[in-house]
């Protein structure tokens, strides 16, 4: 009982911390709903009523886009034509779809955080593993088998990502350039050079005026795990899983693991102890890239099919919020990366069906990072008592390394 | 926000060069053959300024000057890139040749500021092959461009030095953006006045701005949120709240986002100096208040007993609390003021600049501030120098591609960014920031 207690009072300051910022959103809306607040002079009760209807509409149309509507999914499975289980759970399907590269860049942003490095540039690692993937794949298209190509082009695009994430951990280990500025600087650089890449005509998909890549489902795709019509869910989902029991071993089981973790809690004491705190960054950051790298080629070889310039979608930022939501822990990030997934997801058919614009969500997904990481908050508001935040996340302040280094 | 040791249980901070070079041991032969590098490496450039000298003798490069205003007439200046080129190479080279004789108490990075304008002569003539480039445009283009930038280092400025690191710029400059945008309109279709409705939009603009400034500082000293988190969050949650007032309202409303765009306005007597009038006083009043904040605050921050706390805030907050000084309040007001300013320098992205609002309009100019604020050793003057710098890259690039010349674009787009990263990489040199910044006090 006291176990279950346990888990209870550590989901408790998240899941307050999402509840509040869909509550805070909620206000946004109905106080932008203009529409039906100009009519609060003639009609005040229908006006109210109308602009909260507006907002279960909304919420509600989330829900619906995130997970589909159950009832539609048991009539579609009795009547078992494919189309009726296709349609039924889309839904579910699209926001496994939009997990996979959350759980990627959550693990991403999780391990540099760990060793004490903001890594802001998941966006750019991501774009940049999804270039090496597109163009490995381009430049082995129909020299090998598909599944080569697949695996080739994977290596490539994490290697790619690593690499982009190692330079700003190499210059913060040997120059102490704050990483926080270098990852940014290094998003629009890696933006630019995607762009500059898909100027390219052997890139480009032919005949096209908007900059994006050939499509590369006919050059190799990563196999489906439900083979119906029009569902997207692939391995890659199975790999982001894996990844982060992955991750979770390399932290808590493995001699490297540990030094990263030290780097992160005390520099100079990880110092003292022996190891290199300037090795334990540039490898987090590595690391780091790969993974992010790893997000980008999955969807570059899987689901999505072909690489554009909006492919990231400002996802390292959201990368960040699921890595504090989760206090940096990867099992937390798998779970927070399903709820992104489906408030992402959900937020698209929220913004189709009731109007309301999506980029809400990074509204509140920002006031979800200031509730996790303030709780003090939560706790005025809600009048809960709250644990202080864990000290991974508390201790993360950067600390710069000193001249011995 | 480069290096900070000093805090308490960090190795002691490293000296200034000056004093390690001329002392014994590991880190005055360091330094030395540091020196001994940079001298190989300025000689390098000269030699590389030489061989290009070499090849374009023939071409002929034409800068023309406005003289008495902008669009008047023009004086044009006619060399030979060759010229160009011999200039930059005996500039580097003789600073190779200093640099090799002084060792490493030369004073290199003057002598850098120095070589950067033949240097940026030279390359820009051999990119424009001949065609004409009007100076004057260029420069005060610089100036109007760099002033959004210069004004968010000013506010990264006052953050910092009083220990407190504001990531959030981004943020707070978007947000005066939009407010500013939607102010101006507002006061337009209600008094028809242009100049209410551009001081009304500045205004608000200054004013949210402001409050975001006290929320970072509310989340960082209150709750001791780590306050580079707390930066992220308002940078991420004005992208989302900007984006969604611009697609929810503004798209339909768009009255409210046509604000009036701010002229250019001539000083009246400084204007008419030939060539420099044209050039340095002819601008949008936001460069003037650029000009004059930047010195107000040079001001404030080094010959005030305000400043004097503030900078103390930022050094050792432990000791400033002994003698009196309450860090806190201190902290509190230096954020207010930075984000009165970022709000200042939205509202000119949105006035001046595009004459509206667009979504995620500061594209980056807030940290290339903060990039600015570093290169410029958080000193407003040396902030101002280094945003004229990004503001000339970003001109260069505007030119280059309106002119044809080619250059990829996402290339020279780039530039800023790139430059960036080497300023904060500390290749210009490694500069010293307040040694507490980031670091919640406790006070007591």
């Amino acid at each position: 009982m006291t176990k279950l207690r346990e888990v209870l009072r550590k989901a408790l300051v998240p899941t307050l911390a999402v509840v509040t910022a869909l509550l805070f959103g909620a206000i946004v809306i109905i106080l932008t709903d203009f529409e039906h607040l100009s009519q609060i002079g003639t009609d005040p009760l229908g006006a109210i009523g109308g602009a909260i209807g507006g907002v279960i509409n909304g919420y509600g149309a989330m829900l619906e886009g995130a997970f589909g509507d159950p009832a539609r999914i048991a009539t579609a499975l009795q009547s078992g034509t494919e189309r009726d289980i296709a349609t039924a759970i889309r839904p579910i399907t699209e926001t496994l779809v939009a997990t996979t590269p959350l759980i990627f860049t959550g693990l991403a942003v999780a391990i540099s955080f760990r060793a004490g490095m903001f890594n802001i540039g998941a966006d750019g690692q991501l774009m940049l593993g999804a270039l090496g993937a597109t163009i490995t794949a381009i430049l082995l298209a129909g020299q090998a088998h598909p599944i080569v190509i697949l695996i080739v082009a994977l290596v490539v695009g994490t290697l790619s990502g690593g690499v982009w994430g190692f330079i700003p951990g190499f210059l913060k280990a040997r120059t102490g350039a704050h990483e926080v500025i270098t990852t940014i600087m290094l998003n629009y650089i890696a933006a630019l050079v995607v762009f500059f890449a898909l100027r390219s005509p052997t890139i480009r998909a032919a005949g096209s005026t908007s900059p994006v890549s050939k499509n590369l489902t006919p050059i190799t795709d990563v196999p489906n795990i439900i083979n119906l019509p029009a569902i997207r869910l692939d391995y890659g989902f199975v790999v982001a899983l894996l990844m982060a029991v992955a991750v979770s071993f390399l932290l808590f089981r493995t001699t490297k693991g540990f030094e990263l973790r030290a780097a992160g809690f005390n520099m100079t004491a990880a110092r003292y102890a022996g190891m290199s705190a300037g090795g334990s960054m540039m490898l987090a950051m590595a690391l780091s890239g790969a993974l992010a790298g790893m997000a980008g080629s999955f969807m570059v070889l899987g689901t999505v099919g072909q690489l554009s310039l909006d492919l990231s979608g400002g996802i390292g930022f959201n990368a960040i919020a699921l890595a504090l939501l989760a206090s940096l822990r990867p099992s937390g990030v798998v779970l927070a990366a399903l709820l992104f997934g489906a408030l992402t997801t959900g937020g698209k058919t929220m913004g189709i069906q009731s109007g309301i614009p999506f980029d809400l969500l990074f509204f509140i997904m920002a006031l979800v990072i200031m509730f996790v990481a303030a709780p003090g908050l939560i706790r005025s508001i809600w009048r809960v008592k709250v644990a202080k935040p864990a000290p991974e996340v508390a201790s993360i302040t950067p600390v710069a390394p000193s001249e011995s280094a | 926000m480069t290096t900070t040791p000093g805090a308490p249980g960090e190795p002691a901070a490293p000296p200034p060069d000056a004093e390690v070079a001329t002392g014994e041991g590991l880190a005055a032969r360091r330094a030395l053959r540091n020196a001994r590098i940079r001298g190989v490496a300025f000689v390098g450039f000269a030699v590389l300024a030489f061989y290009y000298a070499s090849r374009s003798f023939d071409i002929s490069a034409a800068f023309s000057f406005w003289i008495d205003e902008q669009g008047g007439e023009s004086a044009v200046l006619q060399t030979p890139v060759g010229v160009l080129w011999v200039v930059a190479g005996l500039a580097s080279g003789l600073v190779g040749v200093l640099q090799l004789l002084r060792g490493a108490t030369f004073r290199w990075r003057p002598w850098l500021l120095l070589l950067i304008a033949p240097w940026i002569a030279a390359i820009l003539a051999e990119l424009l092959a001949g065609k004409p480039a009007n100076l004057t445009g260029m420069i005060s283009g610089s100036l109007e461009l760099a002033t959004p930038i210069a004004l968010a280092a000013l506010a990264g400025i006052l953050s910092e030095r009083s220990g407190m690191l504001n990531i959030a710029l981004e943020g707070k400059m978007l947000i005066g953006a939009l407010s500013a945008s939607i102010a101006s309109s507002v006061t337009w279709i209600v008094t028809a006045n242009v100049l209410a409705a551009t001081v009304v939009g500045v205004m608000v603009a200054m004013l949210t701005g402001g409050l975001t400034g006290l929320l970072l500082a509310w989340l960082g000293i209150r709750h001791r949120v780590d306050q580079i988190i707390a930066g992220t969050v308002i940078n991420i949650g004005a992208v989302g709240i900007t984006n969604f007032i611009f697609l929810r309202i503004l798209s339909r409303s768009t009255e409210l986002n046509t604000p009036r765009t701010v002229e250019a306005m001539l000083i009246p007597f400084l204007s008419d100096i030939p060539v420099l009038g044209p050039l340095l006083f002819s601008a949008r009043p936001y460069v003037y208040v650029g000009y004059i904040l930047v010195a107000v605050l040079a001001y404030m921050l080094f010959r005030t007993r305000w400043g004097l706390r503030l900078r103390a805030s930022g050094e050792k907050p432990a000791a400033a609390g002994t003698v009196g000084i309450n860090v806190i309040r201190i902290r509190y007001q230096a954020l207010f003021l930075a984000g009165l300013i970022s709000g200042l320098a939205g509202s000119y992205l949105a006035l001046a600049t595009a004459g509206k609002f667009e979504m995620e309009m500061t594209a980056g100019k807030g940290f290339i501030g903060l990039a600015a604020m570093i290169f410029g050793a958080w000193h407003p003057v040396g902030a101002f120098f280094a945003a004229l710098v990004f503001g000339f890259a970003d001109t260069t690039q505007t030119l280059l591609s309106i002119l044809g010349v080619q250059v990829p674009p996402q290339l020279l787009s780039s530039v800023p960014y790139v430059v960036t990263i080497i300023v904060v990489a500390g290749v210009v040199g490694r500069v010293r920031g307040p040694a507490a910044a980031g670091q919640p006090y406790e006070q007591g």
